[in-house]
């Protein structure tokens, strides 16, 4: 019925389309998406590196170099936006923060994505979200004009 | 105790928040908490059955009974863009303005509060730590901490009970010494919390059900 060699095939094929492969680190204590985004990444060809805390991503980035970090604003021990303070002092990679609560609204008078922008994200993105929206604030953190080689489209 | 402990008490209590205020706040913060978690999750399914609509080339064609697996693929993940549709609209209507210092501390507690009631994935419970503290209390001393929670004043409190307010203000004390609480706010945070480890233990025998508000965290100094 659903026979793997099929599926493998097919993920071959999409990951031709792929011009260049990212390494991407997620940094989330919800395993859950991690691991989503990872099979959504692997499609096409990047190479995703779960880290389930702040620190461990924190060390996961002191062990290797990633082209683009994704984390999660609210975990349990250290926050996200202290997370992307702490990495952005120390490194230009671009920060995607991830957020379940509202990230922006004209009623709102807290702006978690005014704050994490001004830690240093380089775009902000609201839980649950779409790979198109995954992909928009990728090609938006790489910047879609500079970077348009690693373009994930 | 004392009149005097009650008097402080009083001061206290329009320094903080008002208890119908916490109780506002803490149902909010119940739903927060809620939509929280739901988020995780969906945006995996989204992901997963748009990987799998995607590479719908790899579904058999339709079966000898017409249906098709893209098809109910296809279906699957209208169904869950529509869920998830309906999870950012309720967590738009849960999240109250909120002052911006407390607010990151509050996300933290909402998430410090579901990490005690455990995930889905979790199988583990809670141990019941300080349930036992709650059968200390006398009859008239869990009365009177029913109707400090629920909002009513000394007067009306008293009132409600047909005692005097001496006598009610004389059971909030007691109600103050024996949670070892600080403040108003400090005792219905604590008394919220053996709530919370009681009915744990309850649900842990009859199956698992999300217990009770997380901690107040108004007073809490943001550490960002």
């Amino acid at each position: 019925m659903y026979a793997s060699g099929q599926v493998a095939r097919v993920e071959v094929e999409r990951a031709v389309t792929a011009p260049a492969s990212l390494r991407v680190l997620v940094i989330d204590d919800d395993e859950s998406v991690g691991a989503a985004i990872k099979v959504f990444l692997a499609r096409r060809r990047c190479r995703t590196e779960l880290a389930s805390g702040a620190y461990a991503g924190i060390q996961a980035l002191g062990l290797s170099d990633f082209d683009i970090v994704l984390v999660d604003l609210f975990m349990t021990g250290m926050s996200g936006l202290d997370a992307i303070a702490y990495i952005r002092q120390r490194s230009a990679v671009p920060i995607i923060a991830m957020s379940g609560f509202r990230l922006r609204s004209s009623l709102e008078p807290i702006d978690y994505l005014g704050t994490a922008m001004q830690r240093g994200a380089s775009s902000c993105i609201r839980k649950p979200f779409s790979s198109r929206q995954l992909i928009e604030a990728i090609d938006l953190s790489l910047g879609s004009g500079v970077h348009s080689g690693v373009s994930l489209r | 105790m004392s009149r005097s402990s009650g008097d402080t008490m009083e001061t206290e209590r329009s320094e903080t928040t008002s208890p119908r205020a916490d109780r506002a706040g803490a149902a909010n913060e119940v739903g927060a908490a809620i939509i929280h978690q739901l988020n995780g999750p969906l945006t995996a399914l989204l992901l997963y059955l748009e990987d799998l609509c995607q590479n719908g080339a790899s579904f058999p064609p339709a079966e000898r009974d017409g249906v098709s697996l893209q098809e109910v693929a296809e279906n699957a993940l209208r169904e869950a863009e529509s869920v998830c549709r309906l999870v950012q609209r309720l967590g738009d209507t849960f999240e109250a303005p909120l002052r911006e210092q407390t607010a990151f501390a509050q996300g933290r507690d909402i998430i410090r509060w579901w990490s005690r009631v455990g995930n889905a994935n979790d199988q583990t419970q809670p141990a019941p730590e300080t349930a036992v503290r709650r059968r200390s209390l006398s009859t008239r001393e869990q009365e009177v901490l029913v109707l400090v929670r629920d909002g009513y004043s000394n007067k009306e409190g008293a009132a409600r009970l047909q005692i005097s307010p001496r006598t009610y203000e004389g059971h909030r004390a007691a109600l103050m010494r024996k949670f070892g609480a600080k403040n108003l706010a400090d005792l219905l945070r604590l008394a919220a919390r053996d709530q919370d480890t009681a009915e744990s233990h309850v649900s842990a025998l009859a199956g698992r059900r999300p217990a009770a508000p997380p901690e107040r965290c108004g007073k809490v100094r943001c550490r960002i």
